[in-house]
């Protein structure tokens, strides 16, 4: 007699099941791949304050999830955001796993 | 590295706070919609009206030329239709297309280098019809088949070949579609070929923007 356990769903990635960073991860994944988004587009978008930003920008960047780069120097500088590789894989397992809990629901 | 103020904490505003699945699953869609809606160069509307103006700029001059026999081309009020919906393209496309890739950096900004390319690509096939015309080539191929179909496969093909080097497959076929349909004007003669490319293009358009609303419908990061 075989025991098939129901299939236990991946857990959701805690660092992007915040608002702030799934919005942030969401909006870069809709660039097309290569692409970078301006530190302050994406501020326009997600409707956060600066620090706020930087914050959740940090802890996805600690992650691998994002590359930010920077270009200039001073008043001039400029800042983009771009999803990296493993984000999009990791934002893709969230939506899987998400989809496995509604799912189950 | 981010060069603007750290002005609070990320938890300020409870953003920090965890989500309800069905919360998670909301917020997914509707920012991804939102998200692709603001990064799309060519939005469903704009195509539709493309597609309207195109059928009645090709039209004009079709209505103009239909029953010529010999064919003469044109009216004037017809190639200024035409010409007016060139220019009018070309600046939406130019603006809406800014707008959405504005502070954004990569492959999805056409280079100057492309934007060169292109635009010597249009004034080399007027070039090339003018040495037509000086040449003494019937007024069917120089103001009929040639101004009809030749932009359409000459510019249709290099924006292929540059959306196949960004791996925009999206923009690619609709550019083949283009070359589709100025090759099937070039054998329907000097009046068929402005029907053929009027229709043939607002198709084109229509297929593209159904396409692309479909898209933003269905293919948000889904669920």
């Amino acid at each position: 007699m075989t025991t098939d356990a129901p299939a236990v769903p991946e857990p959701l990635d805690p660092l992007i099941h915040v608002p702030a960073r799934l919005r942030i991860l969401v909006t870069l994944a809709a660039l097309p791949k290569g692409d970078a988004l301006s530190f302050t587009r994406l501020q326009d978008i997600i409707g956060l304050t600066p620090g706020n930003l930087i914050t959740h920008l940090r802890k996805l960047e600690d992650a691998g999830y994002l590359n930010t780069d920077k270009a200039g120097n001073g008043a001039a500088s400029r800042t983009t955001v771009a999803l990296t590789r493993s984000g999009r894989a990791a934002l893709d397992a969230y939506t899987r796993a998400l989809r496995a809990l509604l799912d189950g629901l | 590295m981010y060069g603007t103020p750290d002005t609070g904490g990320a938890g300020a505003t409870g953003d920090d706070a965890p989500l309800d699945p069905r919360q998670a699953a909301m917020l997914l869609e509707q920012t991804s919609r939102q998200a692709q809606r603001q990064f799309e160069p060519s939005p469903p509307w704009l195509l539709a009206i493309r597609a309207v103006l195109v059928l009645a700029a090709f039209g004009a001059v079709w209505f103009s030329v239909r029953g010529q026999h010999p064919y003469n081309g044109p009216t004037a009020a017809a190639v200024v239709a035409v010409v007016a919906f060139g220019v009018l393209n070309a600046v939406a496309t130019v603006a809406i297309g800014r707008r959405a890739t504005a502070r954004v950096r990569g492959r999805s900004r056409l280079s100057t280098v492309e934007t060169i390319v292109l635009a010597s690509i249009w004034v080399g096939v007027f070039v090339v019809m003018g040495a037509l015309a000086a040449a003494g080539v019937s007024n069917g191929v120089v103001y009929g088949v040639f101004p009809a179909t030749a932009p359409l496969i000459v510019a249709g093909l290099a924006w292929a070949v540059i959306m196949a080097g960004r791996a925009n497959w999206r923009a690619c076929g609709t550019a083949l579609a283009v070359v589709a349909v100025g090759a099937v004007g070039a054998f329907a003669g000097p009046v068929g070929a402005w029907a053929v490319g009027g229709i043939g293009l607002c198709l084109t358009l229509l297929a593209v923007a159904g396409t692309i609303a479909w898209r933003q419908r269905h293919f948000v990061v889904t669920l």
